[in-house]
This record gives C-alpha cells, structure tokens and sequence, in this order.
C-alpha cells in the first residue's frame, strides 16, 4: 500500500524536527526544525489527498494554508531572533536564560 | 450552487468590524508621522471592539448560520465565547493607555493593530466548522501573540519571552497540525460534521489506532496552548517577559480561545470516539481520562510551583496554570453544566485575571521590578487599588462573594452529579480541586499580606493613569457582582440550547 510510505516518511521528518527542536543550540536550527514538524504535516495531508480513505482534493488546498501560515511563523521567528541577536550578539539558544524560578 | 453573494454576510459583521478597524489603523500608522503620538489609536481600536459587540449581542439568540460553504459557523456557543474574547481585549486596551513609558523602539501603532488581528484570530476560533479554518484561526492569534510579546524590542527580557512563545508555539502548531492531517485522512474531509460522521466508520474497520493518535497529537498542543500541565513550562517565562497588558491577554483570551478549539473538536469532530469507540485497544472512556490527567497535573503543578514563587507575575503565571486544570474540569467529566459551568468560569476568570494584572502592571510602572515585595505597603500607599486587589485574589483563589466562588463551586457541583462508584475519577477530580484550592489560599494571601501587613519604602502616593483606573474598578465591580448575583449570568447561559448549537445546519 503506497500511503505507508508517504505517512513514513511524513512520520520521520516529524521526529527529526522534534528532536531538533529539543536538542539544537543554533537558534536558526530550532526554526528550521519547526518547519520540519509542519511539512511533515504537509506531506501527510498531500499523501490523504490521493491514498487516504476518501480521496480527495480537499487535503491539497489546506496544504496552500499550511505553507503559507508557516512561511508566516518563520517570518515572525527570523525577526525576533534578530532583535535577540542585537541585544545578546549571540544565536545560541542556551544562553537565553535570563529569567529563572 | 451558492455564490459568494447569497450568503447572509451580516451574520459576520463582529469580524468584519475588527478586519475593517486593523486594516484601518495598519494604513493610519503608515502615513502618520513617525513622531506622532499613537496612544489616540486607542480610540479607533475601541469603537471597533464595541462596535463588535454590539453586534455580537444582536445576533444572540437566533438559529445557527453557516457561511462560506459550511466552513464557518454562527451559534450562540461562538457569540459567548465572541462575547468574552470582546471584553477581555477591550479591557486590554483601555488598560494599555499610558501603560508604556516613551522609549525607544517601542512600536505603539502595530501594538493596538495586533491586538485586533490576535482578537480577530480568537473568534474565528470561536466559530469556525472546519479545520482549515480552526487552524488559520488558531495561527492568526499565535503569530500576532508572537509578536506582541516581543513589541518591546530593546528589551532582552521581552527578546527571549517572545523567542520561547514562537519556538513552542509552533511546536504546538505542528503537532495540532499534524494530528488534523490524520484526521482528515481517515474522514477525507476537513468539515467537523463530516469528519463525525465518517470516524465512526474508520473506528470499525480498523484504524481505530490512527484516530487515537490525531486526538492525542491534537490534545498535544492544545495543552501547549491553553498552558496546561506538562505542557507549562513555556509558561512563567512567556508571561514573565511579555509587556504586563499582554500577559493579561495571553492569560485570558488565549486560554479562552484554546478552550473554544478543544471544545468544537471534542464535541464535534471527536465524538465517535467518545460514544461507544468499538476500537481494539482503547475504549470510549480514554478521551476523558486524557483530559482528567491534563486537568488534575495542571492543577497540582501550578499550585505547588506557584506556592515558592517571590515574583508576582510568576506567581500569576503559575496561578493561571492551575486555573487551566479548573476550566478543563467540566470538559473531562461531562456532566450536564458543561457549557453554563465553563462559560461561568471564564467569565469571571477574565475580570479577576485582567484587573489582577493591571494592578500589578502599575506596581512595575513604579518599582520597575514585580517581586513580591514591591506590593509592600500597597494599602497606604493606594488603599483602592489594594482593596480592588484583594477582591481579585479572593476572586482568583475561589472564596465566596466574588466571581471565582460560584464558579468553582459550579464546576465541583458539575464534577460531583457525574460521579458514582463506577467513575470514582470525577470524585478524584472534585478532590484534587478542593485541596489545590485551599492551597492556593497561602499564595494568593501572600500578596494580600504585603499589601496590608508589610510597611513600604516609598511612601508617596501610587500614581495611577486613568486608563488603568477604569479597568480596575470595572473589574472590581464585574467580580463583586458576579460573585453576588450569579444568576444573572447563569441564567441567560441556562436558557441556551447548547446541543443544538453544536447540531449542523440542515
């Protein structure tokens, strides 16, 4: 069954920018990583839209949504950590520690 | 075949006024002087509010409506909902008025038009029937909450509070994301009545596993977005970071508008799953077993963190995450005040919330801190401000004649009449309430403490902007009331047909 493969491959992008995001120090990585988590999503609703139990074009037109929201999200997450990076000169996100309790 | 035309657009005018007002601030702002002042866009960002619910309150009462092919939805369920989110950011923006000291790369036109944008997200939340549009909703208010929380850029403080809020938050994106695609590969469609309809039938044959994991994804980053145990620990820093108008926004309509999401997937889209879910391994009565863990960690969490916290914006933060394990409460046992108990809730949660966080944002104003100590001599210092505190706390911690009270005690009722032997969960639940309840007396009285008990440094008066001065005593006023006349607002909760707003149209 061809979906399997696609949800695989959906599934394993998912868990690499899962893990990416837990564990990356680079503050451009853990940004690249929460793009990951939602092409995963992406390839999944395309894959439904020709396998899944009712086929149809509905899954392709969210994914216009998605692509475009999440172009957005990285928009907004590149200029704060810009404004970040002018204040603390540095993109290491362990260093962004300065509130604690 | 509909066109575009036939649609009885007037059902929309609430969002349509807030479109019109942000895009029309977005222009103002760009042909304005950059020295001009922007506080006057306050007046503008508030006619729209009102204007928003007035219309949200002549619409009140009539038969569901759905617009743009089924994908957005009108019932008395979203114009409550509407109605809170209204309030609340109305609130916000009067309370914002004088709230930001000039400085220097401070953009005050984007912030009134990002609060209508992030209102605007909210109730679409609120109303849609669909899960693009749920989603597009549910973006529209994080990423305009993204970028509040970081509107004062020279600020580190400000800088990494909105870093963690984007970096979780889309986190929780994805993974809400990636459980509507399961869902809407198991149903092949993106309407929530479709989707109900057709689950049952993919429960049967055999991918009943695939619909669990879109619930638990799904339940995933709603925890996220609601800020519930374990899903907190963005929480104290976001709220800690972010300007104090915003933490009240983050604290009371966000939370509102996460609390409308779960409720449309759950009794709409989810509920096969919950009648009689003929699955293999997992039975009907998971999906509430899930939100009474949610709700009872939130509940211990919050309070006993909260119980060592010496910032009072933490110690909020901390309090809003136990307040989110209470507003789950009805969701996970059912019973028969579920709408009427978490409407209560929520209501009187946004006014002690916001009036809570406008005093505190005026003791930061002056002491440029939020320790706990910086409340010290409040009492002398502005007996009225220090009263209409103490309501908040009291209102916050659930003791009787404010707001807090009768809705905790409506939700414990609700929790209680769906217990019996068989589901001791419930009486599990009522318990973990009433004692996180009583622990959280010692929190909150610490506030009260140092506002009566404490003497302060400073002597003179607390200056107090006249903004801030309104949100206050209405919010006194609403807590009060709500407190000592519940059943004004009870009954018109209790008179709607809440099941058939969540019927579809024929």
């Amino acid at each position: 069954m061809p979906v399997t493969s696609y949800l695989a491959l959906g599934a394993v992008l998912f868990s690499i920018g899962l893990y990416g995001v837990l564990t990356k120090r680079n503050a451009v990585l853990v940004l690249f990583s929460i793009e990951l988590m939602l092409n995963a999503a992406n390839i999944n609703l395309v894959a439904f839209s020709k396998y899944g139990l009712y086929a149809n074009q509905t899954g392709q037109v969210f994914t216009l949504f998605t692509i475009t929201i999440a172009a957005a999200e990285a928009a907004v997450g590149i200029a704060i950590l810009f404004a970040l990076y002018r204040n603390r000169n540095t993109t290491n996100a362990d260093e962004f520690d300065s509130m604690k309790g | 075949m509909n066109t575009l035309i036939d649609y009885d657009w007037t059902v929309m005018a609430p969002e349509l006024t807030i479109v019109v007002m942000a895009a029309f601030l977005s222009v103002i702002d760009l042909f304005l002087h950059p020295n001009k002042d922007r506080r006057l866009f306050m007046w503008p960002t508030l006619i729209g509010i009102v204007g928003a619910m007035c219309f949200v309150g002549m619409s009140w009462g009539k038969p569901a409506y759905q617009i743009l092919a089924d994908t957005y939805r009108v019932d008395d369920f979203a114009l409550a909902f509407k109605m809170i989110m209204l309030i609340g950011t109305a609130f916000i923006t009067v309370m914002s008025y004088g709230a930001f000291r000039k400085e220097k790369g401070f953009a005050e036109g984007e912030y009134y038009y990002l609060l209508l944008t992030a209102l605007l997200g909210g109730m679409v939340m609120a109303s849609s029937g669909d899960l693009i549009t749920l989603f597009v909703g549910l973006e529209l208010l994080s990423i305009s909450t993204y970028i509040l929380v970081g509107i004062r850029k020279r600020s580190v403080m400000t800088n990494e509070a909105a870093w963690k809020n984007v970096v979780l938050g889309g986190v929780a994106s994805g993974f809400i994301l990636y459980g509507m695609s399961f869902l809407y590969g198991l149903t092949g469609s993106t309407n929530l009545f479709t989707v109900r309809d057709r689950l049952g039938e993919a429960l049967t044959s055999g991918y009943d596993l695939y619909a669990w994991l879109a619930l638990f994804l799904i339940v995933f980053g709603f925890g996220f977005k609601v800020a519930a145990a374990p899903f907190h620990m963005w929480v104290p820093d976001v709220y800690q970071g972010a300007p104090t108008p915003i933490t009240a926004f983050l604290a009371a309509i966000s939370k509102t508008a996460a609390i409308a999401l779960i409720l449309r997937m759950f009794l709409i889209g989810f509920i096969p799953l919950f009648q009689g879910g003929r699955g293999t391994v997992l039975d009907e009565k998971t999906g509430g077993r899930v939100l009474l863990i949610l709700a009872g960690l939130s509940m211990i969490v919050g309070t006993v963190i909260a119980l060592r916290q010496q910032d009072a914006k933490r110690l909020l933060s901390y309090s809003s995450i136990a307040q989110a394990g209470v507003i789950l409460v009805p969701l996970a046992s059912w019973g028969p005040f579920l709408f009427p108990s978490t409407l209560y809730y929520l209501t009187g949660y946004l006014f002690s919330t916001v009036g809570a966080f406008s005093v505190l944002m005026l003791i930061e104003r002056e002491s440029r801190d939020s320790h706990l100590s910086s409340f010290a001599g409040l009492s002398r210092r502005s007996p009225f401000t220090a009263l209409a505190m103490t309501l908040f706390l009291l209102s916050l911690a659930g003791i009787p004649v404010t707001a807090g009270f009768f809705g905790k005690f409506y939700i414990l009722a609700n929790a209680v009449v769906t217990g019996s032997p068989e589901h001791w969960a419930m009486y599990l639940i009522a318990g973990i309430m009433l004692v996180t309840t009583v622990a959280s007396y010692f929190y909150y009285f610490a506030i009260i403490r140092m506002m009566y008990f404490r003497a302060s440094q400073v002597e003179e008066k607390l200056r107090i902007p006249v903004g801030a001065m309104i949100v206050i005593s209405v919010a006194a006023v609403a807590t009060l009331g709500l407190g000592l006349m519940p059943q004004l607002v009870v009954d018109i909760l209790g008179n709607v047909d809440w099941g058939a707003s969540l019927a579809p149209v024929k």
